[in-house]
């Protein structure tokens, strides 16, 4: 799992905020796109490019990129074997 | 059986009424919420309006607009379902009030599907998003099927066998009792 493509695909969830505003710390709730709309497009992009199921406390437990990446990266079956 | 108001994910949902009229129109009238949304006028006695022939439709069960609060009562947002033909219904008006429960667009979906599937007996959604929705469109192709698309929209459909691999999914990261 590529640090950088997972910054990317998560910036482009945000329609309005450049891809080069977003690093692992960014606190992603703070900006003013964060809503209930992109907390569901993010589950569905992690979802759909990594096949793991984000949960509802995975997010309400994060607050930086990088929370969220530790927690996919820690869900992907063959990073956990 | 599901009562109104229904509690459910840490959500009350009633039925819209016309004393709703404003924060609709504060919503529908957002500039960032409401550019996917067919446009509505600023105006509170059309929308009152509005409201009072919507109850003449949802009174004869051909209509259901949903208003949802949180457990202090504030209003959060909105949901409708509407257009019924045969087994088939259209599900929209979906708008969700900035500063919401983070996860409220999931569980006013939750909630507005398992009541048109199970409690008035529909066997398909049909409805459209804007392409220029994205955020809204990638979510639904996790589950609806695709019937077709123009330059504005796709148009989705979802049966009953989806609607149940979409509420098994969902209350997997929303718990029923959140």
């Amino acid at each position: 799992m590529n640090v950088e493509q997972f910054i990317r695909r998560f910036a482009e969830q945000f329609d309005e905020t450049p891809t080069h505003d977003f690093t692992v710390d960014t606190r992603f709730k703070e900006n003013d796109e964060w809503s209930s709309m992109t907390a569901l497009s993010l589950i569905a992009m992690v979802d759909e490019s990594y096949s793991v199921r984000l949960t509802g406390d995975d997010i309400r437990q994060s607050s930086t990129i990088k929370d969220i990446y530790d927690i996919v990266s820690a869900k992907i079956p063959n990073q956990q074997a | 059986m599901i009562t109104l108001p229904a509690h459910q994910y840490g959500l009350i949902f009633r039925l819209v009424e016309e004393r709703d009229a404003e924060f609709i129109l504060s919503l529908r009238t957002d500039p960032k919420l409401a550019r996917h949304l067919s446009a509505t006028e600023n105006d509170l006695p059309k929308q009152q309006a509005w409201i009072r022939t919507y109850k003449q439709r949802e009174a004869l069960g051909q209509e259901y607009y949903f208003l949802f609060e949180n457990e202090d009562h504030e209003p959060q947002g909105l949901v409708r379902l509407y257009d019924f033909d045969g087994k088939t219904y259209t599900s929209g008006s979906w708008l969700i009030k900035p500063g919401a429960d983070e996860f409220a667009a999931i569980k006013a979906d939750l909630f507005s599907a398992s009541f048109a599937m199970n409690e008035l007996g529909f066997e398909r959604c049909v409805f459209d998003v804007r392409k220029a929705n994205k955020k809204v469109l990638r979510f639904h192709l996790m589950f609806a099927s695709v019937t077709g698309e123009d330059e504005l929209n796709v148009y989705l459909a979802l049966d009953r066998a989806a609607y149940e691999r979409k509420f098994k999914y969902l209350t997997s990261i929303i718990k029923p009792q959140e």
